[in-house]
């Protein structure tokens, strides 16, 4: 893959994103569009983009924050996202992103591990990281965007500090492996593991951006997908800005008709959504669409999940654009597998990889699989948004590379001329609405409510949300089911661990079926949900 | 107390914030937490409290917390 974005070395991802684009006489050119959620329009250039960073980078150093340290940014979508993103980037300290709807639970895991030294949120989140700051010794700052004046305890006014804090920093020259960014992503067992990325991965996201998004100078792009999560960094800050393309960022929820103005009023000329939104998309009336003008639109991708072919046709139908999805990983960091333009869409498929990527189809023994053949998806190890590590889990990720290749999680095949086909997961790893979500996560926070004495959660096919999270649980004696009950084990979960991880349903069984050394068979549940074989269960625990 | 009272414990309970205070203007997008997922948890909830069930996709066209007082109203003077 062509190195097309660095500068004498210099592969610091904030550098690149601001000074870069501002060296290249970009300094006045819009690089985002806020709207907020009542469609109020504020336009930030490189220019401000390069000085508001610039001053977060020297609030860290003033705090003391030391490269390779971890700070968290945890709001909702917001301007000063962008700004303590790519601050803390230029001052090397790691940036990871927390999805904001998580729940004390989620954070404690994300937050202690890390041993994160800050965070940056808003008054009405500072609950939550008040509740767990006592299991946190490391976390020593807490910025508020929203609060004018500092408050006791290490918790901090953005605006004073930004206020006092110079518009130029010297980037230091940054190699291209400095750990840059930290996502949290979830395995079937265990706690969620950290995945570090390397300043490297601006590579693969400006080149996929050019070459899977197809962006261009003259480009306004909109990617829907929160800051939370892999694709809002790579692809709604990264990506784009790398590129010098001006991006629209939306601070309101799903709404078709929002959505739609946007698209029109704005003049967006590359849209990457999520299958789960383009599916709710297509539950409203065709009508509806008729009374925009879209012709400004290009390009539509999409990621999160696979995309069923019904949305390709109805966009088709309906909007009359074409839908390429495409595919990767928080490990992955980039797009790897995708459709786009000058390549036949196969509705259904994952498209085909792109220039330097070498996926294959393994079995479970290491030997590649013949084509139209199910097997392990793979990918070579060495392209330049690979993850750098699990964050204090050696063990986890060299796991996953045998032989050279990385072991993906996704099972699928390769048809006979090159396009890839996802097939599911190899492991119990639940994805609804395109964010990954382990059932061991659920399961514990399930088991923390008093009247619960065993759970096992799966994934069961949904149309909206790809996979529904269904919860089985078992009720200590003398405790009743009750819709009382339900409500209260969907708002513990919905405020402890994420509203994502609410179960869509609940069941209650006299056991959870465990094998003899305890482990939740997850596969008999699933079994029982669907109502198909349960295969083996020779080693089903015994009454 | 009338419907807006209890929904704002009902709003209180659903995003656990004992400080929040809805009024019939109150949207999705004044409520951080409040998204597709937690709005199925507010149905439960409201249909708990009031004893009461909504149609498949009733809620999705509620456009604030006045219209949802509005459709609670309707189905409870058809009871």
């Amino acid at each position: 893959m062509e190195d097309k974005v660095t500068r004498d070395n210099q592969f610091n991802i904030g550098h690149i994103c601001t000074r870069q684009q501002c060296d290249a006489g970009l300094g006045e050119k819009v690089a985002m569009r806020w709207l907020s959620p009542t469609m109020e329009r504020t336009d930030y250039t490189f220019g401000d983009l390069e000085r508001g960073s610039n001053r977060f980078a020297n609030v860290l150093t003033g705090l003391g924050f030391a490269p390779g340290e971890i700070f968290f940014t945890f709001l909702p979508k917001a301007p000063e996202q962008f700004f303590a993103f790519l601050g803390t980037l230029k001052s090397r300290v790691v940036c990871g992103t927390l999805f904001a709807n998580f729940g004390e639970d989620a954070l404690l895991d994300r937050l202690g591990d890390s041993g994160a030294r800050g965070v940056i949120t808003k008054k009405h989140f500072l609950k939550k990281i008040d509740r767990i700051r006592d299991r946190l010794p490391n976390l020593k700052y807490i910025i508020l965007v929203d609060s004018d004046e500092h408050l006791d305890n290490g918790v901090l006014s953005y605006s004073r500090l930004m206020a006092e804090a110079a518009d130029v920093f010297d980037v230091p020259l940054t190699g291209p492996e400095t750990p840059s960014v930290l996502h949290y992503t979830s395995g079937s067992t265990g706690k969620p593991k950290g995945v570090l990325h390397h300043h490297r991965s601006v590579i693969a996201q400006n080149h996929t951006s050019r070459q899977v998004l197809s962006l261009k100078a003259d480009d306004i792009f909109w990617c829907t997908a929160d800051q939370g999560w892999v694709t809002g960094t790579s692809y709604g800050i990264i990506g784009p800005w790398s590129l010098g393309v001006t991006q629209v960022h939306y601070g309101g929820g799903y709404s078709a008709e929002e959505w739609f103005t946007l698209l029109e009023h704005e003049q967006v000329t590359v849209w990457y959504s999520a299958p789960t939104a383009l599916r709710m998309l297509m539950r409203e009336s065709d009508d509806l669409y008729r009374r925009f003008d879209l012709s400004r639109l290009r390009q539509i991708s999409s990621v999160g999940e696979p995309l069923n072919p019904e949305v390709i046709h109805w966009a088709r139908r309906v909007i009359n654009k074409d839908i390429y999805d495409t595919w990767f990983q928080t490990e992955t960091g980039a797009i790897m597998i995708c459709n786009r333009p000058g390549i036949e869409i196969r509705p259904g498929s994952m498209g085909k990889p792109i220039a330097g990527i070498e996926p294959a189809i393994l079995a479970d023994d290491g030997t590649r699989v013949s084509d139209t053949n199910q097997g392990n998806l793979c990918l070579k190890a060495g392209w330049p948004s690979m993850f750098a590590t699990y964050l204090n889990n050696d063990s986890a990720y060299n796991s996953k590379f045998r032989n050279g290749f990385y072991y993906t999680g996704d099972t699928a095949f390769r048809d006979s001329d090159g396009f890839y086909w996802f097939m599911g997961r190899s492991d119990d790893v639940i994805n609804t609405a395109g964010h990954l979500l382990s059932p061991f996560e659920v399961e514990s926070a399930l088991l923390e409510i008093p009247e619960i004495s065993e759970s096992g959660v799966i994934g069961a096919p949904d149309d909206l949300l790809f996979e529904k999270v269904i919860a089985f649980i078992s009720l200590h004696e003398g405790q009743t089911w009750s819709m009382e009950l339900e409500l209260k084990i969907r708002l513990y979960i919905s405020n402890k661990v994420s509203s994502i991880a609410t179960p869509q349903e609940i069941r209650v069984l006299e056991r959870i079926p465990k094998n003899k050394s305890g482990k939740i068979m997850r596969r008999v549940l699933k079994a029982t949900y669907l109502g198909t074989d349960v295969g083996d269960i020779s080693t089903l625990e015994e009454d | 107390m009338d419907i807006i009272e209890i929904l704002n414990g009902i709003f209180r309970q659903v995003f656990d914030d004992d400080t929040l205070v809805v009024s019939r203007a109150t949207t999705a997008n004044d409520i951080e937490e409040w998204d597709s997922l937690t709005h199925i948890n507010l149905a439960v909830a409201v249909e708990m409290k009031f004893k009461i069930k909504f149609a498949l996709g009733e809620l999705q066209t509620l456009k604030n917390v006045g219209d949802m007082v509005d459709l609670i109203n309707n189905k409870i003077a058809r009871q």
